[in-house]
């Protein structure tokens, strides 16, 4: 792969800021982003394609009398597009309407110091070397059982790099590098087919185990054979990563995001320093995790990521912020703002959702409910109101416990409530935290979760 | 433009691809966020790019650049063909393509109002009429989100078998999205609108209509109870009979995805439903979301017959998958932009309507529910779906009583196929976008549906 250099992507972002500032911006920022990723596909049992993608593209926003324009473009190589493109954003923001509550783009800090977030190891790696880890994870499949259909999944390897630049200072760049290898599955026996069972390891660096990937979808797989409906009744229930990213990045991920509470879209509205959950829950956003998914030395708007407590023991600390929610409200932003490439102007979002984790064993887990599901994904789960927290979505695939063990996997339960009592449920966290998204989070354990079933 | 497409496939058929296409892609849009009034940003974006796909020894290969020239196409170009032959290695069954007739076509979009020629001062203005009736309509009507895009471009197509296709695009889209808060209770409401026609869909769908709709389902929401859950009798309105045809079968009707072990492979041609259901996929219906005249493949679309009276009558498929099912492919590849492979994708899936009257429909249940609109749907390959809903009522002794917050339904798609007694002579499509690893613009839709049970799902 062809990596870009430093000192041209700054150059890059300096000069669109200049050339914006010198036709009649008051504000502009410049944001310059290249991705190169490299994948290798499993279509239906076998490795059946691979493809490379080169992603580069600029974005301009710029404010003139307080109103806000923004243009993309990916023709780099056309200094007259590039220029036009700035321009579109100037003439934007003029056709559009001011907004009081502008104050100012962020000025230049120094970047934070991350660690675990490059590996030059990624960027040599070429397709052989991706066909050669797929295999590894097809034939861990493959070999567990042949009730075992792998349908799709694939190993990917991607450099990303990006610059920014503003009018009040910032100049900053990053790079670094992620490898993801993920294989879903089903088991077929007799007529019957399970519902999609799915594994993933995601990494900054040359770390993934496709073997087990490829182990455990299978063993999901089988394990997923032979399911029965369930009752109706509340109960305790074991979400695992997969579910609990689901049931929280539609709900509570939203609830704790600044623009969610300053436009009246939170429950968490004016509440902190409340109790919101149950005492052995704490969260961090947590930008600058060595070798998270989502640490980077800055946010979409080069602020400095940082590590932000959210909720303490229970108790409401802190929202997340950009710098226009912060300045609002009088703050320092959070380093928060999040941008889909160069495509788009910065959002609230988290960074590394950290939900830390308690002492016990999965196994000890599962032996203390007694009795109760364990959910490894939920259906529908961006269905849920995001405003108020309710969910209504299918656990599947799900197995239930029975006297301390996994038992049979069930068929089509339905789990519903509110995810701000999950919260206040939460009765327990294993201690076997890892990365799924931007979730962070071990299995917790949620007591009295409604359930409908036959 | 097409000699340097030329060029591209040439290189790859002399390093030896049995197939070559080039798609390449020139876009503009321009898209408004408004919260509460606000103009977060006026945007625009510019852009262009290559996807190269080739299928070498029976493997593909893909490549997909934002730079036109010769030099970088044909080098991404042979890159892909070392990529396909590097994946070719642990391959057990090659891929080929069936055969399809070389087509040569330009299509021009004709539209009453482009929205390229409407400045963009005028599409604000839009915007804000429509947040000014949503926040005024009530005042617990506390956000109001509007989201504005619209994006015209021309595809151009080449393959190594002759097929040379410009293909204009042009999509106008809105998701208009409002919260109504009282005493603790938080209600949600939304709508979308979308075409491919023009800008002119805002004629149809006024601000004032859309804007009034929105508001008024936040509101109503914040009286409603919780359903009961458990299985019930239920009337699904249009926009959940589409939501359901899309999630609970058109997905499992995707030939990639009903190879890939998903119920129906074991169904063709066999009965899974009550004999009021027929499904079609249609990708000519004229100025719909999902409509487009060729796919990405090159091929023509039309109207797939899915399901005929209750038995299954054909899937959704590729070059690749018609081949192994020895049969003709529909048009549904596409791809969200040059970025990204073709996929097999839905475009305007609907059940057809019948005989009924909506108050013969409901005049039967004595406790059911009528779930009138979706908030979002999901389904998996062995049956299981589960459709949210936004908007819904009980039904008692026949007439359709308060309203109900937060629902859901769900269950096994080939069970509940079957408990569908009557579907009603009333239609509606309705604009949306589907998830599969990449977005596409779609329409669902149908008649007013009774099913006999279905599990629903409610809030604690």
């Amino acid at each position: 792969m062809a990596v870009p250099k430093q000192e041209d992507m700054l150059s890059l972002v300096e000069e669109a800021v200049g050339f914006a500032s010198k036709n009649g911006a008051d504000e502009a920022e410049a944001y310059l982003y290249q991705g190169l990723t490299t994948n290798v596909s499993i279509e239906r049992g076998q490795i059946a394609r691979s493809s490379r993608i080169i992603d580069q593209g600029l974005g301009v926003r710029v404010i003139v009398n307080k109103a806000v324009g923004f243009s993309y473009t990916n023709m780099l190589e056309n200094k007259a597009i590039v220029e036009e493109t700035i321009l579109k954003a100037l003439s934007f923001a003029k056709a559009s309407k001011r907004d009081e509550n502008w104050h100012s783009l962020p000025a230049g800090r120094p970047s934070a110091s991350v660690e675990g977030t490059y590996d030059g190891n990624v960027v040599e790696l070429r397709s052989e070397d991706l066909v050669k880890l797929a295999s590894e994870m097809l034939d861990a499949a493959e070999n567990k059982d042949k009730r075992v259909f792998p349908i799709e999944g694939g190993v990917g390897a991607s450099h990303l790099s990006h610059a920014i630049a503003n009018s009040s200072g910032v100049a900053n760049f990053d790079q670094g590098t992620i490898i993801e290898c993920n294989l879903a599955a089903i088991g077929q026996e007799k007529g019957e087919v399970t519902p999609v069972c799915f594994e993933f390891n995601a990494e900054r660096s040359c770390s993934i185990n496709p073997q087990w990937v490829g182990d455990e979808a299978a063993r999901l797989a089988i394990s997923a054979l032979g399911a029965k409906k369930v009752e109706t009744k509340a109960t305790t229930v074991i979400f695992t990563q997969f579910a609990l990213q689901q049931l929280l990045y539609f709900t509570l991920i939203n609830a704790v995001k600044a623009d969610y509470v300053q436009r009246n879209q939170s429950a968490f509205k004016g509440r902190i320093g409340e109790k919101v959950a149950s005492e052995n829950v704490t969260i961090y956003d947590d930008g600058l995790c060595r070798g998270g998914l989502r640490t980077w030395k800055f946010d979409g708007e080069g602020v400095p990521q940082q590590k932000t407590v959210i909720i303490e023991k229970g108790v409401l600390c802190n929202f997340i912020y950009d710098d226009y929610t912060a300045k609002k409200e009088g703050r320092d932003s959070t380093g928060n703002a999040t941008r889909a490439g160069y495509l788009s102007t910065p959002n609230v979002e988290a960074t590394n959702f950290h939900l830390m984790a308690g002492n016990k064993s999965p196994e000890e887990l599962i032996s203390e409910m007694g009795e109760g599901l364990i959910v490894y994904y939920l259906q529908g789960a961006h269905s849920s109101n995001p405003a108020s927290g309710e969910f209504s979505v299918v656990a599947t695939p799900a197995w239930k416990i029975r006297n301390g063990e996994v038992t049979y996997a069930t068929r089509g339960a339905m789990l519903t409530g509110n995810v701000f009592h999950v919260l206040k449920n939460i009765s327990a966290l294993a201690n076997n935290e890892r990365k799924v998204g931007q979730l962070i989070a071990p299995w917790v354990l949620v007591r009295n979760v409604k359930v409908i079933g036959k | 433009m097409k000699e340097v497409l030329i060029k591209a496939v040439d290189a790859a058929q002399k390093f030896g691809a049995e197939y070559v296409e080039v798609r390449f892609e020139k876009l503009l849009k321009t898209m408004l966020t408004l919260k509460e009034g606000r103009v977060e940003a006026a945007k625009q974006g510019i852009e262009n790019g290559a996807a190269l796909r080739v299928l070498v020894k029976g493997a593909w290969g893909f490549a997909s650049v934002g730079i036109l020239n010769t030099e970088t196409l044909t080098s991404a170009v042979l890159d892909a063909c070392k990529m396909a032959k590097v994946a070719s290695s642990r391959l057990k069954a090659p891929i080929n393509l069936v055969k399809t007739k070389a087509v040569e076509d330009k299509v021009v979009v004709k539209s009453l109002k482009d929205p390229s020629k409407i400045p963009v001062e005028d599409k604000i203005s839009m915007a804000l009429t429509m947040n000014n009736i949503i926040l005024g309509y009530d005042n617990r009507v506390k956000s109001c989100t509007v989201d504005y895009l619209d994006l015209i471009g021309t595809n151009y197509f080449l393959s190594s078998e002759g097929t040379y296709i410009e293909q204009e695009k042009l999509y106008v889209l809105s998701r208009i999205t409002a919260t109504a808060i009282e005493a603790g209770i938080f209600t949600f409401s939304r709508e979308e609108i979308g075409s491919t026609s023009g800008y002119e869909i805002f004629d149809v769908e006024t601000p004032e209509i859309v804007g009034e709709k929105v508001a008024k389902r936040a509101v109503e929401q914040l009286k409603a109870k919780s359903p009961k859950g458990g299985t019930y009798p239920a009337v699904l309105g249009p926009n959940v009979v589409g939501v359901f045809v899309h999630e609970a079968f058109g997905h499992l009707a995707e030939a990639d995805l009903t190879l890939s072990g998903s119920i129906l492979l074991s169904k063709l041609g066999k009965k899974i439903a009550s004999d009021v259901v027929t499904f079609y996929d249609d990708g000519t219906i004229n100025g719909a979301f999902g409509s487009s005249k060729y796919d990405e493949e090159g091929i023509p679309t039309q109207k797939t017959l899915l399901v005929k009276d209750g038995i299954v009558a054909g899937l959704m498929h590729s070059r690749e998958t018609a081949h192994k099912f020895n049969t003709t492919p529909t048009g549904n590849m596409r791809a969200e932009s040059f970025r990204v492979e073709p996929i097999i994708r839905m475009r305007n899936t609907f059940m057809e309507p019948k005989d009924h009257s909506f108050e013969e429909l409901v005049s039967d249940i004595r406790f059911g529910y009528y779930l009138k609109s979706f908030r979002g749907g999901q389904a998996n390959l062995d049956g299981t779906f589960q459709v949210g809903i936004q908007e819904a009522y009980e039904i008692v002794n026949g007439e359709v009583g308060e309203p109900v917050r937060n629902a859901s339904i769900s269950g096994n798609t080939l069970e509940t196929l079957l408990k569908v007694d009557a579907a009603g002579k009333d239609f509606r499509l309705w604009p949306g976008r589907c998830g599969k690893g990449q977005t596409a613009f779609v329409c669902d839709g149908g008649p007013h549906v009774r099913i006999k049970e279905v599990l629903v799902g409610g809030s604690a």
